[in-house]
C-alpha cells in the first residue's frame, strides 16, 4: 500500500513571539492560582458564615426553651394540690416535646452544614451537644409520661438518666469552645 | 502569538467559572454566582403547642346519700371524745372503683387527693383548732396523731376491714397476700385499716393542717414522718428518731399502735397509751428497728437537676 504521508509547514517561532507565549501562559496560570485561591477562601468564609449563622440560631431556640423551663419550674408551688402538680407536669412534657423538636431540628440544620477542615471538630462537638440535648428532652418526656402513668420510679430514674445527657451536653459545649479556638488560632484542640 | 490563539484559553477559563459559580452551586443546592454574603436564610423552627387544660372536677352533690361514722377516742389530756365524719357515698364509692397504685414512691397522692381534702380539713381543724402557744399546738398536733392511732387495726386481706365485708375488686394480689392502699376518705368510711392507710389518712389530716410530712416505706410496715423544727417534746425518754429528706428532718410518728392501760395500779381507770413522736424503741416492729425507711413525699414531682443551656462563642469568621 503506498500511503501518502502530507507535507507538514515548518514552524518557524522566533524568540519573540515565544517569549510572549511563555508570559500568556504564565500569566493565565498566575491568575487561575490566585483566582482559585481567591474561591477557596471566599467559599470557606462563606461555610463558615452559614455554620455560625446556624449555630446562632440554634442558641437563640434553644435560650428560649432554657427560658421556659425556669419560668415553668420557678413557678411550680410548693404545696400543689394533685391537679396542680399533675397540670404542671403536663406542662413540663410539653416543654420537653418542644426542647426536643427544636434540638432535632437544629441538629438537622447544622449536620448538613459543609464546613472548612478546620471546624468539622467543632461542628461535630457542637452536633453531639444537640444530640446529649435531645436524648435529656426525649428523657424528660418519658419521666413526665411515667408520671402521668402514676409510676414515680420509673420516672425519677428516667430523670436521673437525663440529668446524665444534661452533664454529658455541658462537656461536648466544651470541646466545641475548644475546638473552635483551635480552628480561628490553628493548630490541635488542646486535650479537654 | 496572535489572538485567535489566546480565545481557547479565555473560553477555558469561562468554562471554569461557569461550572464553578453555576453547575457546581445547582448540583449541591447552594446558592449561584456570588450573591449569598448575608446569613442563609433558615426555615421557621418548631412552635411550642401547650399543653390541653385539664377538666376541673365536678363537685359532689351536697344533696345526695352520706356515709356517717361516729368515732370515740382518748385524747392526749386522757379526755374521750366523740367525733362524726360525714362522706359523700358517691365519693366513698369511686373512691373503691378507682385502680389501686404499684408504685409505692407514688402513694402519697391517697394522702392529698383533692376530693378528700374538704373533709380532711374539717376533719383536722375540729381534732386540732388553731392554737395561741407553740405548746397548746404541740398538744392539737398530738391530739390528730391519737385520733388515727386509735382506729382499729384491720389487714388488707382481711374482709373484716371493708363495711362491704368482701375485698375491693382493685385489691391487688402481691407476694406476701394482699394489698389495698385506702384513701383517707374509705379508712374513715371503713372505720379500720392497716399501717399504709393509717400513714396516709394521718399524712392528709397533717397535711391539710400545713405540717409538711413523709411517708416512712419498711419492708413490711408503713409509717409517717413529720418534719419539726427543734424538736424537743418533755415527756420524751428516748432519742427522738428521724430521718433526714432534702436537708429536713422528719420524725417518725407511728400510725396504728396505740395500747390501753389503767391509770395506776391501784385504779380502775383505763388510759390510753399512745406513741409518741419519734419513738421507734418502743415499736413491737422490727424492721422500725433495723431498716432505713424509704422516705415518700406526699407531693412527688420530679424536677430535673439541671436545666440550663449553656451559651456559646460564634465562630468569628464570617461574622
Amino acid at each position: 500500500m503506498d500511503l501518502k504521508i502530507p507535507n507538514l509547514p515548518k514552524v518557524a517561532i522566533g524568540w519573540r513571539k515565544a517569549l510572549i507565549a511563555v508570559g500568556v501562559a504564565a500569566f493565565v496560570v498566575a491568575v487561575a492560582f490566585i483566582g482559585w485561591t481567591l474561591f477557596t477562601a471566599y467559599t470557606e468564609e462563606r461555610q463558615v458564615a452559614a455554620f455560625g449563622s446556624h449555630v446562632a440560631a440554634s442558641e437563640a431556640d434553644l435560650s428560649r426553651v432554657s427560658g421556659m423551663v425556669s419560668s415553668h419550674l420557678g413557678s411550680r408551688p410548693d404545696r400543689p394540690s394533685v391537679a396542680g402538680a399533675d397540670a404542671s407536669m403536663r406542662e413540663f412534657a410539653a416543654i420537653a416535646e418542644h426542647g426536643r423538636a427544636v434540638a432535632a431540628y437544629h441538629r438537622g440544620i447544622i449536620g448538613a452544614d459543609a464546613v472548612p477542615e478546620a471546624y468539622a471538630g467543632a461542628q461535630s462537638a457542637y452536633i453531639r451537644a444537640l444530640d446529649h440535648l435531645n436524648r435529656a428532652f426525649s428523657l424528660w418526656s418519658s419521666a413526665a409520661a411515667a408520671y402521668d402513668a402514676n409510676a414515680y420510679t420509673a420516672a425519677k430514674e428516667n430523670l436521673a438518666r437525663a440529668d446524665q445527657e444534661w452533664r454529658e451536653y455541658v462537656t461536648a459545649i466544651g470541646d466545641y469552645d475548644r475546638e473552635l479556638r483551635a480552628a480561628e488560632e490553628g493548630g490541635e484542640a488542646p486535650p479537654a | 502569538m496572535e489572538w485567535k490563539d489566546v480565545i481557547p484559553v479565555l473560553a477555558g477559563g469561562f468554562v471554569i467559572l461557569v461550572v464553578a459559580l453555576v453547575v457546581k452551586p445547582a448540583l449541591l443546592g447552594e446558592p449561584i454566582g456570588f450573591s449569598s454574603s448575608g446569613p442563609v436564610p433558615i426555615p421557621a423552627p418548631p412552635v411550642y403547642v401547650p399543653p390541653e387544660p385539664s377538666p376541673t372536677a365536678t363537685p359532689f352533690p351536697e344533696d345526695g346519700e352520706v356515709c356517717t361514722r361516729t368515732f370515740r377516742w382518748t385524747a392526749i389530756d386522757g379526755g374521750v371524745q366523740t367525733m362524726q365524719v360525714r362522706v359523700p357515698e358517691v365519693l366513698f364509692l369511686e373512691h373503691r372503683e378507682t385502680p389501686r397504685i404499684g408504685d409505692r414512691l407514688a402513694w402519697g397522692r391517697y394522702a392529698i387527693a383533692d376530693a378528700d381534702r374538704p373533709i380532711l380539713e374539717d376533719l383536722a381543724r375540729r381534732i386540732a383548732p388553731p392554737a395561741a402557744n407553740p405548746e397548746e399546738q404541740y398538744f392539737r398536733l398530738m391530739d390528730l396523731v391519737f385520733f388515727v392511732q386509735q382506729i382499729p387495726y384491720a389487714p388488707d386481706n382481711s374482709t373484716d376491714s371493708y363495711i362491704e365485708g368482701v375485698l375491693p375488686r382493685h385489691a391487688r394480689q402481691v407476694a406476701g397476700g394482699v394489698e389495698y392502699q385506702k384513701y383517707p376518705v374509705e379508712m374513715l368510711v371503713d372505720g379500720k385499716g392497716d399501717c399504709e392507710d393509717a400513714a396516709i389518712l394521718m399524712g392528709g389530716l397533717l397535711d391539710a393542717l400545713g405540717y409538711d410530712t413523709v411517708l416512712l416505706g419498711y419492708s413490711d410496715h408503713m409509717a409517717l414522718g413529720i418534719r419539726m423544727e427543734g424538736f424537743n417534746p418533755y415527756y420524751a425518754k428516748y432519742t427522738p428518731k428521724y430521718f433526714t429528706y432534702e436537708g429536713q428532718h422528719y420524725y417518725y410518728v407511728e400510725g396504728t399502735a396505740f395500747t390501753r392501760e389503767n391509770l395506776s395500779t391501784t385504779s380502775p381507770v383505763i388510759r390510753g397509751r399512745p406513741f409518741p413522736i419519734g419513738n421507734t424503741q418502743g415499736s413491737p416492729i422490727p424492721s422500725v428497728k433495723s431498716e432505713t425507711p424509704q422516705v415518700i413525699p406526699l407531693r412527688c414531682i420530679p424536677t430535673p437537676e439541671d436545666y440550663r443551656i449553656r451559651p456559646v462563642r460564634l465562630p468569628a469568621k464570617g461574622a
